[in-house]
């Protein structure tokens, strides 16, 4: 019994059950997280119809469904995010008492509205440039285009384009 | 029942280990029936046999910590009925609660007794915090093998929780108010650096606040962060015991008594393996100043029952008074303006808009220096700091010791800072978050555009 082959052999086979005691516990721990994890997200479609352009006033139109500012300058169109890039509240416009043109991505824009946050008061140029509050960044503009088939507005949210962009319908 | 315990106690025949008496008494005639109360007494068994009256004083400990179980003990007692009457679904959650506040009898006091409970616990429950901190009654006094620190861990851990709790529970009305705070608040953890976005959408199981959300806030609120709670607590009183009760004990027990000398040590005498000494005398504070402690049973347990009793009055009392509120339902759509935090996250709302730093080359957001950094940081130096405090062991328990002057005040100085940041929250902050003076009117804003 007391030999040292055998104490060897208890101790290996102690640690052994041991160990596999617990990484068993380890492993099933984690799996019963991870499924928690969601694989599948059911979000809204990222690429929306809003509508024919005719639809679209001068000015400012706000789509509450996809949190959206669209401009309409004639025959051009940008769309603005109204997601506040703080933490995510939904910011509002206010119209500006006359309207400004500002050279926004080396092209000139004509700037109708500012942009309030009412969550912790950032505030934003009809642009989207972050100017006051804690707002780290600029509100994200989307890309614009128009629908082959029935020729309606399409924004695609999932794709932010740079600030030069403009859709000429 | 004291006779009917005596004649128990003479048919039994007594054996070693067994206690003849099978019952126990609340107003005990011996110090041995007042043992035999606590031993006895499920209920009971984990208190001390003898408690000093120093450590009872109302105006020493204040009874926060009994306060706050007690309140825990009444958000517990009055969910019970909710958990049977709140549908967790986003098609029915606003519905259920709206019936429970307008159609079910007594329902109203019933979510108003949780509610106030429950913002009552937040508040006690971190009193309870400074009275610990300014006592320094997280230091290890005259006892052997004190831990008192990992039970000042263990308190910051129930305030975390107790924390959770209450913001997992706003979320259940699904109303304006709840939306807009879990959005807001489950941003804030999507602001730390790379695995921001991830942490959020574990959070909310999913990319947008849905029913994944809100299924996982209810069984967050409902199975894990009590019975968390509940096993701290088990640990918090337990590790009570273990370090010779309230650090006010450690200081009565320092006060000088008069000692007799030993005669000449020439053997070593013990009791039980617990007390060691030179002779066969047992030296105990409580046999030397017999005035300074009491039996548990009855006067701890009678301190305790009128704490508990007094809290579920406040609290009942108040619920048919204050009004829960219940605002529009969730509407992902609309903004409310302004959007507040509950009141006990306003400091930190108010931190997070003014924190975000712009340079020429980088932006660091607020929400990641005042949502995550900043409380860390707070909840870090809470946490070690029992390491650090250096003070001597003989202030542990006393109120305001002039050697630990310098961290009272900046504690008290911190405190101060979050209560005004809440303060300015909570009244002064009016649409789009701007600064209004009490008495300026606010303009009236568009609620939607």
């Amino acid at each position: 019994m007391s030999d040292p082959q055998t104490k060897d052999r208890r101790d290996f086979l102690l640690k052994l059950g041991t160990g596999a005691g617990a990484a068993a516990l380890v492993i099933q721990g984690a799996a019963s997280l991870r499924a928690l994890v969601p694989n599948v997200s059911y979000d809204a479609p990222t690429t929306v119809k809003l509508g024919p352009p005719s639809d679209f006033p001068d000015g400012l139109k706000f789509l509450a469904d996809q949190r959206l500012f669209v401009f309409r300058d004639g025959s051009t169109f940008h769309a603005v995010s109204a997601v506040c890039t703080h933490l995510g509240c939904t910011v509002r416009a206010e119209a500006l008492p006359r309207p400004e043109t500002k050279t926004v991505g080396g092209q000139p824009l004509r700037l109708t509205h500012r942009f309030s946050c009412p969550c912790h008061g950032s505030k934003y140029e009809g642009d989207g440039t972050n100017v006051a509050g804690p707002a780290p960044k600029p509100l994200a503009w989307y890309r614009l285009s128009v629908s082959a088939d029935d020729g309606q507005l399409v924004v695609d949210l999932a794709d932010e384009v740079a600030r030069d962009f403009r859709l000429t319908v | 029942m004291r006779s009917l315990s005596k004649l128990l106690a003479s048919d039994t025949p007594s054996a070693p280990g067994v206690r003849p008496t099978a019952l126990w008494s609340l107003r005990p005639k011996s110090d041995r029936e007042a043992g035999d109360a606590v031993t006895s007494n499920f209920l009971l068994h984990w208190f001390p046999a003898k408690v000093t009256r120093a450590s009872m004083a109302w105006n020493y400990s204040f009874w926060l910590g009994t306060a706050s179980a007690a309140l825990f003990l009444l958000t517990i007692l009055s969910g019970l009925p909710l958990l049977l009457l709140y549908v967790p679904s986003v098609e029915r959650a606003y519905q259920s609660v709206k019936d429970i506040e307008y159609v079910i009898t007594f329902g109203r006091w019933l979510r108003g007794v949780h509610r106030i409970a429950a913002h009552l616990m937040v508040v006690v429950v971190a009193l309870h915090l400074v009275r610990v901190f300014l006592t320094g009654a997280y230091k290890n006094g005259i006892g052997r093998n004190q831990q008192r620190q990992w039970n000042w861990v263990i308190g910051v851990a129930m305030l975390l929780l107790t924390l959770l709790l209450s913001f997992t529970g706003y979320l259940l009305p699904w109303d304006q108010l709840a939306f807009w705070a879990v959005t807001v608040g489950t941003n804030i953890a999507s602001s730390i650096p790379a695995i921001g976005p991830s942490v959020r959408e574990l959070l909310i199981g999913g990319r947008a606040i849905e029913q994944a959300t809100l299924i996982r806030f209810y069984v967050l609120h409902i199975v894990f962060l009590p019975g968390a709670l509940g096993v701290l607590f088990a640990y918090h009183m337990w590790r009570v015991r273990k370090d010779g009760g309230l650090a006010r004990a450690d200081r009565a027990e320092v006060a000088p008594v008069a000692r007799v000398v030993a005669p000449s040590p020439t053997k070593t005498y013990t009791l039980l393996g617990v007390a060691r000494g030179t002779s066969p005398a047992v030296t105990a504070r409580s046999l030397e100043a017999p005035e300074a402690s009491v039996n548990a049973v009855p006067d701890l347990a009678r301190r305790a029952l009128i704490v508990t009793l007094a809290t579920i009055a406040v609290v009942s009392l108040l619920a048919v008074v204050i009004r829960s509120p219940l605002e529009e339902p969730a509407n992902a759509l609309v903004t409310p303006n302004p959007a507040k935090a509950p009141w006990y996250f306003l400091w930190l709302q108010e931190i997070v808009t003014d924190t975000t730093i712009h340079t020429r080359w980088f932006t660091i957001s607020g929400a990641f220096l005042g949502g995550v950094v900043l409380p860390g940081l707070i909840v870090a130096c809470l946490t070690v700091w029992p390491w650090f405090d250096r003070s001597a062991a003989a202030v542990t328990g006393e109120w305001f010791a002039r050697s630990r002057r310098t961290q009272n005040l900046v504690f008290l100085l911190v405190l101060l800072a979050i209560v005004v940041l809440t303060y300015i929250g909570m009244e002064l902050r009016g649409p789009y978050w701007q600064f209004y003076w009490p008495w300026q009117a606010w303009p009236s804003v568009p609620g939607r555009i």
